[in-house]
């Protein structure tokens, strides 16, 4: 992973481009902190918002740019993964279950 | 071998945000977080630490053209944005036990709402912390001439790894 992209290197103004654009997304997802819109679109967006963030770290910062398939496992093995880990455990959630945390 | 730390540590993480979201799901009530922290520190927080991100990226590519002394300065700033990082988050718990929230119980409800604050805050801080000795060993080495291009990477890519837990934990904690 450390040796594949000497030949390719990334330079200092597109460190601050990027920078930039990591700023910029993080004002929007503060933004859909405060929007008042519905919370499943809200959890949505920022989930779009997170996801973008990543993507961009992940290309530029981690020079995962140049080797696109460990970008893409990167980006969707967690997301499966996720995906897996919620259909199991969230179904839970659903019903007469709420006893389970208590309220003071 | 940086990598499978990375992914197993990724997992830990997403662990514990799922764990999160069903404690979230499965409470009647949750308090509104962006009433309860200060948005502003918080938000500052992540700018610092993305900034730190920009900055350990910028001396993995001064190593990589063989400009150690550049290396470490871009290493030395990236330290101070860690260490930066980590007083606001020192500062942030202290308001909140201060304001009452233990693991056990806090003012605004539901117990699991300051105890995972202190996990996974906490488990990330710790992560700050380690990637600051890290970064200071890395830095302590480079200015001796001991340095490698591959380890100054390697160390940026544990950085940029807090980092991206931190978005994930700014938009799902903090924000949602």
């Amino acid at each position: 992973m450390a040796h594949g992209h000497d030949s390719t290197t990334i330079s200092y103004r597109t460190y601050f481009i990027t920078w930039v654009w990591l700023l910029v997304l993080t004002a929007l997802a503060l933004g859909l902190g405060y929007a008042p819109i519905n919370e499943s679109l809200k959890a949505f967006l920022l989930v779009c918002t997170t996801l973008a963030k990543i993507l961009v770290i992940a290309a530029i910062f981690m020079h995962l740019r140049y080797e696109r398939l460990n970008l893409i496992l990167l980006t969707f093995v967690p997301l499966i993964l996720a995906i897996i880990m919620f259909a199991f455990t969230f179904p839970e959630t659903l019903g007469t279950s709420t006893h389970i945390i208590a309220v003071r | 071998m940086m990598w499978i730390f990375i992914i197993s540590d990724a997992l830990t993480f997403a662990g514990f945000l799922i764990a999160y979201g069903f404690m979230r799901r499965i409470s009647p009530v949750w308090p509104k977080q962006t009433e309860v922290f200060n948005m502003v520190l918080i938000t500052f927080m992540t700018f610092v630490l993305i900034s730190s991100s920009a900055v350990m990226a910028m001396a993995v590519g001064a190593a990589r053209a063989a400009q150690p002394k550049l290396a470490v300065r871009f290493l030395a700033l990236t330290i101070v944005g860690g260490l930066i990082f980590l007083g606001c988050q020192a500062y942030e718990w202290t308001h909140f036990i201060e304001e009452g929230a233990r693991l056990t119980h806090n003012p605004w409800g539901v117990a699991q709402f300051a105890a995972s604050f202190f996990l996974i805050t906490g488990f990330h801080g710790f992560h700050v912390l380690s990637g600051v000795v890290i970064l200071s060993i890395v830095a302590l080495r480079a200015a001796m001439g001991k340095y490698s291009p591959d380890g100054v990477e390697n160390a940026g890519l544990y950085w940029h790894f807090i980092d991206v837990v931190w978005v994930f934990v700014f938009a799902f904690y903090y924000l949602l």
